[in-house]
């Protein structure tokens, strides 16, 4: 048997067995649950080559399975993602119900990603992309909360998305005659004007929904913040990433010839742009962290989705570095939220405050997520960052650079609401009981978080095999043009050589540290938060000084006419015009007997009037 | 050979007699002899089936006529294939409903054992006879079964229901046998094959005015738009099995002799995009109206409805590929729809108006139901890897390779509608609070047995269709080859 | 060994002459600001002794661990960036680290300090802190729009984002870059009016409502900390601004001239301002600023 018939064999019963282990036996199912990711996960990376195919054949097509070069970036994503964050679910899970249904999506749509990439086909690329959606599906409508207005919302567009892109999947085919995807690369040029365009758009709006590229990204707040948060680092961190690929695979392998700064790739750039500076503003209006986070990652994917579009090597380098850097630190943040709401119960920044000294690692976490996403220095943030400005300017979008330099600039502000309005400010009694989450739950993010680290010094650990990825899909070498192991250059050779800077600021930061800390440490002691100056009074017990309401409402007053409109409102006035035209099919159907049978005399009538017309 | 066609007629339409005389003597047998009676011919048909595909068709004459005089039936890859599934689909009606309303009387019982079996003999006398007066008789004996059963429950809405199908049911009658007349006045003939030698003889406007009738005659069979107004509240107010029953069974009827009608019969190519349109109305109409329905069975019907129309588009693609794919939906909707009106009408068993909202938070109480019913709508709405993924699959590769791009687009569109409300209902099943009035009903085993079959098929053809494609590519090729269905039913001789 | 020693003994000259810089200018600014007011006003060198107070107190309580962390994290932001910058044209000794980062990583570093204190000042809980945080962070966004504007128009009209490449344009073209791209100076001198959070954009720590805001939980060697680099921070920003638009300086007298020059607009201008409010601040660089910022751009891809 083929290796990766094996590994999605695993994938599929592992989910199988496992839910049903959850009838016999706990710590059966928590073990067969990580063994069903861990042990594909081993498998792949032991035992898969890259560029080395299989064919079979079901139902008359003939499919391909194999990893590319390109591929192979994005099953580190999802298969590293996916086995850190199983042992964190295992925690997160731990007493909750329907665990085994979690389970066995959990594991599917871990399975069904790998299987997107592995397919060379489209016909198998569409089955795993829809066993991949309603497995998520499932996981979105999970909670049972707003199960009806999320979870349909989120179906709908990724059906939408999803048919889309089956009909460009059946159009290709009656063209080339064939599902491979290289068959339609190869033919791709040779089409017609109208197929150039039609096909492109019609996978673009498949992948467009599932990365929540504006303005099909309505689903994503919503769907992010429902799902059980040990699923959510996946979703936001791996599975959007999918869109991402697809993208990839579209905008740059099927239109190469299209060149950069072509009309079409202008426009999905911008898409992009618009997608960040807006979902960045949505983030900072958020009292939800989870709310906040699946903004946040609306906007992230906007940052992507831009460098993808613009298709310069620096902007594909950038993008790639993006999508695995985003999916540590959103992991990383999912996580830690989840982690919170375990503890305490809740995720609105206005409930809770002052945890840092009950959750010191996993405020630790965070802050280097947070620094990872915000694109501070010496984290690898910076590094996606600054290749993305850089091809940005380098390839002469000057607004676009503008626009996402505002976006992760006002990122900064839900950045901070995120570390202030969980672990700082004002410590209450009530969350005076709280706890530290369990290992299991810490060290993945932890684990996720240092990895921000570890690529910020030294990006071409990762840079490397996105290197070989763009190389398999037509682009030039990049190293020691763009960058090196620990150096990044742009276009005109200016340089940030991230080594030297990574021990500077370290060793700034632990004089200081040890300055104002350790030489202090004997004689100071620790106070409350409520033992502060304010004014000369000393506040009393009672008085209440957390400040979370209406945080950032000054600037939220600045930028009010651009988030008056919200796409969200027209989709929902469509959605309800539509209800309206069906109301009115409904009524066709009068329940009156006599009505049917007028029906039947009258459309016999318009047959026998018009049959020259129709048969003729 | 292992036995005759015309076993498929007798055999049923005696054991509709016999049941009553055989009550008489041991009430079980009631049950048990329409049980005996499928398994028989469903081993005949698969092994009929299997001949037909290796040696061509079957033409049986009966009473010694050769044809174009007398009647003949034939047993082809494309009749014979749904004459199995239709079998299938009894046998599976009839263990669903073995225990059906066992603490009731016999009689009810008797009646509808009956019934169901002349339900079956029409229908598979539809597919087989190759006689359209025939045809006609069948399409007569299918219907007053159908209103018979649709008002099995006796009660004011079912007879409500059950009238306004037998109002439909005449004015079919009337216009099939009008367009009988038109034929058999031109042609003097009535041997389908017969017709389709000479057709290109008779005056257009014959021709056209005699395909209209047909086409509302058998179109309100077929649950055609407009004329199907009798389907919702008919399938609302038959019992479960009996539901799926008519979308399993009778309506797969109407749609072949459309389909014979419109491919072998006659010989107007505007029938095929006539076909088109209008399945496209129909499947608009129907999912749009599905939508909005607030009673389990009336979605269902809608629902049900819409799939006809899919099919009567994949017919009307009018290529080999296209018949394929709408036979395949054909399959699937047969397979999938049953498992949906089965599992569904447990769902809403103990509920007193029906209301979708009834099976709110059911997922726990009854899980093994709920499971099937959401692996119904998953498959039925064309997910991967389920059975309904196939057969959409292949229809749209089906409809793009003949260039039809905005009709994908539309029928995909549509496709959206269906998966919203089959969604709201998995939705409330698994993930809405229990309404308090509602009290589960544990299923039958004999009901729980038929659904996990049909589930078990929907899993395995969604992991191996190649299990079903050879034998519906042999069927399409079949209907395909229409000279080659004229020269084997007439060149027959004893 | 040699180099790697007179690199660190670079780095701590460097240092102490941005240190004594920025403290010798909020002196004077200081000392001017009396004098408009009509008051006697403070020595110049009354930073100095302010500073030496600080730093001879003892600490006696603190609010955990990230309030540390906070002033350090400042720290960083104002040493890491002076590391950065070319502080005399031709300076060897003065070399540092110029010529490993550009100006979008001197943008991403300079605004770690703010946010890493923020988080300092949240641990307090003093709500007047977190206020003049959000306050803060909002101007921020403000300003640094037109900022970017002035400095994307610099990049691409001489096809370099290093902060060496762009002085060595100057020299090598002999005007100064206020000339050849005025309307990317005017956009960042505005913008920098925001930077330095002089009156009217004083609303972080606005004295009289919030108590001066942030800071207002630091006493002691926290409060030195943030003082110094506050002040080595004022001497980056205004070396950069030098560098950037003024051709650099020679030797250390040009650079205080230069730099004085500038430091005196920001000033100046908040001697006869009222504060705004936040949004008003916000919105004020999304106005005139962000035109010029535009017209700074389309000036540098026409030219």
């Amino acid at each position: 048997m083929e290796m990766i018939h094996l590994i999605l064999i695993i994938f599929l019963g592992g989910a199988v067995l496992t839910y049903f282990a959850g009838k016999v036996n706990d710590i059966l199912r928590d073990a067969l649950f990580i063994l069903s990711i861990l042990v594909p996960a081993i498998l792949f990376f032991t035992n898969v080559n890259p560029e080395s195919y299989i064919d079979l054949s079901i139902a008359g097509f003939n499919m391909k399975w194999g990893i590319t070069h390109f591929g192979w970036i994005f099953s580190l994503i999802v298969l590293g993602l996916g086995v850190i964050v199983s042992f964190y679910a295992v925690s997160f899970m731990k007493g909750r119900d329907k665990v085994g249904s979690f389970y066995f999506n959990f594991i599917l749509s871990i399975g069904a990603m790998l299987g997107i990439l592995l397919s060379q086909d489209f016909v198998s690329f569409f089955i795993f992309w829809e066993i991949m959606t309603w497995s998520s599906y499932l996981m979105v409508v999970y909670n049972g909360n707003q199960v009806q207005k999320i979870g349909i919302k989120y179906f709908v567009f990724s059906a939408v998305g999803a048919y889309a892109m089956l009909m460009a999947i059946v159009i290709t085919h009656s063209i080339t005659g064939s599902f491979l995807i290289t068959d339609l690369i190869a033919v791709f040029p040779q089409l017609s004007n109208q197929m150039h365009i039609l096909i492109p758009i019609l996978f673009l709006i498949g992948f467009g929904v599932k990365s929540a590229m504006m303005p099909l990204h309505v689903w994503a707040p919503g769907a992010y913040s429902n799902t059980p948060m040990a699923y959510t680092s996946v979703f936001s961190g791996a599975l959007s990433k999918m869109g991402v690929y697809g993208m990839v695979l579209i905008m740059i392998t099927l239109i190469s010839h299209i060149p950069e700064g072509h009309w079409f790739r202008e426009v999905i750039a911008w898409m992009g742009a618009f997608t960040a500076v807006l979902g960045t503003l949505w983030a900072v209006a958020q009292d939800d962290a989870k709310k906040l986070l699946a903004y946040s990652s609306v906007a992230q994917l906007g940052y992507i989705i831009t460098g993808v579009a613009i298709g310069t090597e620096l902007a594909m380098l950038s993008a790639l570095f993006l999508s695995i850097l985003h999916a540590l630190f959103k992991g990383t943040l999912f996580m830690a939220v989840g982690a919170i709401e375990k503890q305490t119960g809740t995720s609105n920044f206005t409930e809770v405050s002052g945890l840092i000294r009950k959750m010191p690692w996993t405020f630790l976490a965070s802050l280097m997520a947070i620094i990872a996403l915000a694109g501070i220095p010496p984290l690898g943030g910076f590094v996606g960052k600054w290749m993305l400005y850089e091809s940005l300017i380098n390839s002469n979008h000057y607004i676009l650079v503008i626009m996402i330099f505002f976006s992760s600039t006002a990122a900064f502000l839900y950045c901070y609401k995120f570390l202030f309005g969980f672990f700082l400010g004002q410590e209450e009694k009530e969350w005076a009981h709280v706890k530290e989450a369990p290992a299991l739950m810490v060290v993945p993010m932890i684990i996720l978080a240092a990895g921000t680290f570890i690529l910020g010094a030294y990006p071409g650990l990762i840079l490397s095999p996105i290197d070989a990825g763009m190389q398999a899909i037509g682009f030039e070498a990049t190293q020691g043009h763009y960058w090196e192991m620990s150096v990044i250059l742009n276009q005109w050779g200016d340089q940030v050589v991230l080594q030297p800077i990574v021990y500077a600021i370290f060793a700034i930061f632990l004089f200081f540290f040890l300055f104002l800390f350790f030489k202090s440490r004997k004689n100071t002691r620790y106070v409350t938060t409520k033992d502060i100056s304010s004014s000369g009074e000393v506040p009393l017990e009672h008085e209440n000084l957390t400040f979370s309401q209406n945080f950032f409402q000054p600037f939220l007053r600045a930028v009010e006419p651009v988030m008056r409109r919200q796409i969200d409102k027209y989709y929902n006035e469509f959605g309800r015009g539509l209800e309206a035209i069906f109301d009115f099919g409904r009524r066709i159907y009068t329940g009156n007997g006599q009505t049917y049978a007028i029906y039947v005399i009258i459309f016999v009538i318009i047959l026998l009037f018009f049959k020259n017309n129709l048969f003729g | 050979m292992v036995g005759s066609p015309v076993l498929f007629i007798a055999i049923p339409l005696l054991a509709a007699f016999i049941i009553p005389l055989l009550g008489m003597i041991w009430k079980e047998s009631v049950r048990i002899l329409p049980g005996l009676v499928l398994v028989y011919l469903l081993t005949l048909s698969i092994n009929l089936l299997g001949y037909v595909l290796d040696n061509g068709p079957i033409i049986e004459i009966i009473a010694g006529w050769t044809p174009p005089w007398g009647i003949n039936l034939v047993f082809s890859a494309f009749s014979g294939f749904l004459v199995t599934l239709m079998l299938f689909l009894g046998l599976l009606v009839w263990i669903y409903s073995y225990r059906f309303k066992r603490n009731v009387d016999f009689e009810p019982a008797k009646k509808y054992f009956i019934l169901l079996m002349m339900l079956i003999t029409g229908s598979v006398g539809i597919v087989l006879t190759g006689d359209i007066f025939n045809q006609f008789v069948f399409i007569e004996i299918v219907g007053i079964s159908a209103y018979a059963l649709t008002a099995f429950y006796t009660g004011r809405d079912s007879a409500e229901a059950s009238f306004k199908y037998l109002i439909m049911g005449s004015l079919s009658a009337g216009f099939l046998l009008l367009a009988i007349v038109i034929l058999y006045s031109q042609l003097g003939t009535l041997n389908m094959a017969d017709i389709a030698r000479n057709i290109h003889t008779v005056k257009p406007v014959y021709k056209i005015t005699a395909l209209i009738f047909f086409i509302v005659g058998l179109g309100i069979e077929a649950e055609m738009f407009p004329l199907n107004g009798w389907a919702p509240d008919v399938y609302s107010q038959a019992p479960g099995p009996v539901g799926a029953a008519f979308a399993g069974i009778v309506v797969k009827s109407g749609v072949y002799a459309i389909i014979r009608i419109v491919y072998t019969i006659f010989d107007i190519e505007g029938a095929f995009d006539f076909l088109v349109i209008i399945g496209l109305i129909t499947l608009l109409f129907a999912e749009t109206a599905a939508i909005k329905q607030i009673r389990m069975k009336r979605m269902l019907a809608y629902s049900s409805i819409g799939q006809m129309g899919l099919v009567l588009v994949a017919f009307g693609i009018g290529t080999e590929a296209g018949v394929f794919a709408a036979l395949f939906l054909m399959f699937n909707h047969a397979i999938i729809k049953s498992l949906l009106f089965y599992a569904g009408s447990y769902l809403v068993f103990n509920s007193k108006e029906k209301y979708i909202n009834d099976v709110s938070g059911l997922g726990k109480s009854m899980p093994i139901t709920s499971f099937l019913f959401a692996l119904g709508a998953f498959a039925i709405v064309g997910l991967p890897p389920f059975a309904g993924f196939w057969s959409k699959l292949y229809f749209l590769i089906a409809a793009a390779d003949s260039g039809m791009i905005m009709i994908i687009a539309l029928i995909l569109i549509v496709s959206i509608v269906e998966i919203v409300y089959y969604f709201r209902v998995v939705n409330k099943i698994y993930f809405s609070k229990k309404e308090a009035h509602v009290v589960p009903q544990r299923p039958t085993f004999n009901a729980l047995f038929s659904m996990i079959v049909l589930g078990l098929i929907v899993i395995i053809i969604g992991f191996f269709p190649d299990l079903i494609t050879g034998i519906l590519h042999d069927a399409s090729r079949d209907l395909m080859d229409k000279t080659d269905y004229i020269n084997n039913v007439l060149s027959i001789t004893h | 060994m040699e180099p790697i020693l007179y690199k660190v003994f670079g780095a701590v000259v460097t240092i102490i002459l941005a240190f004594v810089v920025g403290m010798t200018y909020m002196g004077l600014s200081r000392k001017i600001t009396a004098r408009v007011q009509n008051r006697v006003g403070p020595p110049v060198y009354q930073n100095f002794l302010d500073a030496l107070k600080l730093i001879s107190k003892k600490t006696a309580i603190h609010h955990g661990i990230m309030q540390m962390m906070g002033p350090a994290f400042f720290m960083v932001t104002s040493i890491g960036s002076l590391m950065f910058i070319p502080v005399l044209n031709d300076g060897r000794f003065f070399s540092n680290l110029n010529f490993e980062g550009d100006l979008v990583f001197l943008l991403y570093l300079m605004v770690f300090g703010p946010l890493g204190m923020a988080l300092g000042a949240g641990q307090t809980g003093n709500p007047n802190s977190a206020i003049g945080v959000t306050r803060g962070l909002s101007q921020m966004v403000g300003f640094e729009i037109p900022w970017v504007m002035a400095l994307v128009a610099l990049m691409i009209q001489y096809d370099t984002t290093s902060i060496v490449g762009l002085m060595e344009a100057q020299s090598a073209s002999g005007t100064w870059l206020v000339f050849s791209s005025p309307f990317a100076f005017i956009a960042a001198v505005l913008a920098m009016l925001g930077m330095f959070r002089y009156s009217p954009f004083d609303i972080v720590g606005a004295p009289t409502e919030l108590a001066s805001g942030p800071v207002a939980e630091n006493g002691g060697k926290y409060l030195f900390t943030m003082m110094s680099s506050n002040s080595i921070f004022a001497f980056v920003k205004l070396t950069l601004y030098v560098d950037l638009f003024l051709g650099g300086a020679d030797n250390l007298i040009e650079l205080l001239i230069k730099t004085f020059a500038i430091y005196l607009i920001p000033m100046l201008y908040g001697l006869v301002s009222p504060r705004y409010r936040t949004e008003q601040a916000v919105r004020y660089f999304w106005g005139w600023p962000l035109f010029f910022g535009f017209l700074a751009i389309m000036y540098a891809v026409v030219f």
